[in-house]
């Protein structure tokens, strides 16, 4: 039974931050109809500016927490601004292909701004272990657990209640009669990219805090975009809780099936659920897919 | 005017001849500069090696150069990135040697970029000198022009496993590898010794190329009660498993490999990783060779290079020494040909970071003496097991 508990901890750990990245797709998707595959290196440059800040500026996790996510949400604005809004009407598949080169220029980024080696974050908190009914966790697996349930309850609440929200819903409903509400859906868009990268970029952080940051963090993203297919590629809450149950599904089938099946075991539940419901276990029906 | 075309066909066919030798002589080569060639990967995650690589033939480089160079001929890098794609190595070789046109080749990317680029080096017929991933392919058969600097991943996984195996008696075994021709090459070696010893093996893994999150893996080693375990990983793996042991409450006897042998990854391992053993056939830095190495280079790269070292500077470093002074002993009008033969007659060739470098007729592997290391994480380093 430990072991049982110790793989579905673990599995939640690695989930929570899967969802939080997954969660950065969906909110892209959900505002612009646009697949960012540049998701999880956007993710690794917050992560690495997280730790610049804690080398540089001060390690206290108050610090790093608020410049990280900053940094996160100006990454996000400055491409929106530079890269995808000069994009906007422009066939899907072009922009498309413009967040695939983004991504690999931002991946290259990492070796002419800091290096190709391994680092780790160290914010004083995070790496402790503590001990649940004899079963070993990081505090920092906590946190990102915690902290991905508290996000979730925050979006849904800002999208529910919240004026920007609402607007958010209109233009991805339909952005020409949002725009003939009075809804600027560039507005609309630039906020989309800075909210996913700062969401992503917390599941960098947490990311780098409980293993490590290196140039090979970028394939986060590989691993974020099955579990924003699974709970739906517009839906945001859907995404976060798709990364959990990837992250259960992979650890599951470790334990048990052996180590080959963990990679695979995740694909193989997208594809078995993507065969009952194509647009994901909480997407809508009507998804215009790239 | 055919008069004054024929006049000028013979001055320029008079010119070309007197120019005779210099015109004959192998590309790359000019009165002032010889150019020497490499494709690393420079980009991505594997960049870690083949940046330090190529400061190693830098230091190399500019140690010969500060020399006064080959017999007077200054020598010039000429480096390509590949970002460890296979086709961009090909693309980057056949740019160095059609386009670049040099004198002879170094390094050159991973194992599987240079077996894939292979037939086009032996083609070229250019001297090369690999350092950066000795694998058997590119010795067996040997080339004619190209030369591996270095040690066989399975002969150094045979000398790990045989060293844990003598030193833990009737333990039982837990390995992990990753699923390619790295990992088959790992399983292998450790396999011959699980045969020949008759270890007791209670957990055998095997994980994606690329997977960050061991737990199920660890979980599963724990389970397994396995008390010597061969960690197949490379960087970023190997720290998340010895991590994950860590919060898992156990501590088997772990071996590692040598790509994953350098000093970073003891300070991301933590208490975890103190008493690892690693085996290589570089010096470790923390011993003499290391530190007179370490100060040898200071004052020849620049501040950010000189942070990048690791144990792939060395290698780098040792298989450029072979190679300049083979082209030196050519004398003053090197050749391909020459080089070549001079590479062939390379005998106990010392470089101060390795056991002296031997090739000889039909021999082009030079089968470097390895040496198991232990990880002290006190001093963020590794220190040689006598």
């Amino acid at each position: 039974m430990q072991y049982l508990i110790q793989l579905l901890i673990s599995g939640l750990a690695i989930g929570a931050m899967y969802g939080l990245i997954a969660m950065g797709f969906a909110v892209i998707y959900k505002s612009t109809g646009l697949v960012n595959f540049a998701q999880g290196e956007m993710t690794m440059i917050t992560a690495y500016i997280a730790w610049t800040i804690s080398t540089t500026v001060s390690g206290n996790v108050f610090v790093v927490a608020i410049g990280a996510i900053l940094a996160a949400v100006v990454l996000g604005l400055v491409i929106e601004r530079l890269v995808m809004r000069p994009m906007l009407g422009e066939p899907v598949f072009a922009t498309v292909m413009v967040t695939i080169g983004l991504a690999v220029i931002l991946r290259s980024a990492i070796n002419f701004i800091w290096d190709a080696y391994p680092h780790g974050l160290d914010i004083g908190m995070g790496r402790g272990i503590v001990h649940l009914g004899g079963i070993g966790v990081r505090t920092g697996q906590i946190a990102v657990i915690a902290t991905l349930l508290l996000l979730l309850a925050a979006i849904w609440a800002f999208f529910r209640y919240s004026k920007v929200g609402v607007a958010m819903r209109a233009v991805a409903a339909d952005d020409r009669t949002a725009l003939l509400m009075g809804i600027s859906a560039t507005k609309v868009h630039a906020l989309a990219w800075a909210a996913s990268s700062a969401i992503a970029g917390i599941g960098g952080v947490f990311f780098a805090l409980s293993y490590d940051l290196s140039p090979a963090m970028f394939q986060l993203g590989l691993k974020a975009f099955p579990a924003t297919i699974l709970g739906g590629l517009d839906a945001v809450l859907g995404s976060g809780l798709g990364g959990l149950l990837i992250g259960i599904t992979e650890n599951l089938a470790g334990g048990y099936l052996g180590s080959g099946m963990k990679e695979v075991a995740g694909f193989a539940m997208i594809i078995v659920v993507l065969m009952v419901r194509p647009f994901g276990i909480f997407g809508e029906r009507d998804i215009e897919r790239v | 005017m055919i008069r004054h075309l024929a006049a000028a066909s013979l001055l320029l066919s008079t010119a070309c001849l007197a120019i005779g030798p210099a015109a004959a002589a192998d590309p790359g080569i000019t009165d002032t500069e010889i150019l020497i060639g490499d494709v690393e990967p420079l980009t991505g995650p594997p960049a870690l090696l083949g940046v330090a690589a190529s400061i190693g033939h830098k230091i190399a480089i500019a140690e010969a150069n500060a020399a006064g160079g080959i017999n007077g001929r200054k020598i010039k890098y000429v480096l390509e990135d590949d970002g460890y794609v296979t086709a961009r190595t090909i693309q980057g070789v056949k740019k160095v040697i059609d386009v670049d046109k040099v004198f002879a080749m170094i390094g050159i990317s991973g194992s599987g970029q240079s077996i894939a680029v292979m037939p086009v080096i032996e083609k070229s017929g250019i001297p090369t000198v690999i350092d950066v991933a000795p694998v058997k392919f590119l010795w067996e058969p040997p080339r004619k022009n190209v030369f591996v600097v270095g040690q066989s991943y399975e002969e150094g996984i045979i000398h790990l496993v045989n060293f844990l195996a003598d030193k833990n008696p009737g333990k039982k075994w837990g390995l992990i590898t990753q699923d390619d021709d790295y990992g088959i090459t790992v399983r292998d070696g450790f396999d011959s010794v699980v045969k020949a010893k008759k270890l007791n093996v209670v957990y055998s893994g095997n994980y994606k190329k690329g997977q960050q999150d061991f737990s199920s893996d660890m979980l599963q080693l724990k389970d397994s009660g396995a008390e010597v375990f061969l960690a197949g990983g490379i960087i970023g793996e190997n720290i998340a498993m010895m991590k994950e042991l860590e919060k898992l409450g156990i501590k088997p006897v772990t071996g590692i490999f040598w790509p994953g042998r350098i000093e970073p990854v003891l300070k991301l391992m933590g208490p975890a990783g103190d008493g690892i053993y690693a085996v290589d056939y570089v010096e470790p830095f923390a011993g003499a060779a290391g530190k007179a190495f370490l100060e040898k280079a200071m004052p020849l790269v620049s501040e950010a290079e000189f942070k990048g070292i690791n144990r792939y500077t060395m290698t780098g470093y040792a298989a450029a020494k072979v190679l300049i002074a083979a082209i030196e002993r050519c004398g003053k009008q090197p050749t391909w040909a020459c080089t070549i033969s001079e590479l062939e007659k390379t005998r106990n060739v010392e470089t101060g970071v390795m056991a002296p470098i031997s090739f000889g007729p039909g021999v082009r592997f030079s089968n470097q003496k390895l040496q198991i290391m232990q990880a002290d994480t006190a001093t963020l380093s590794f220190k040689p097991v006598n």
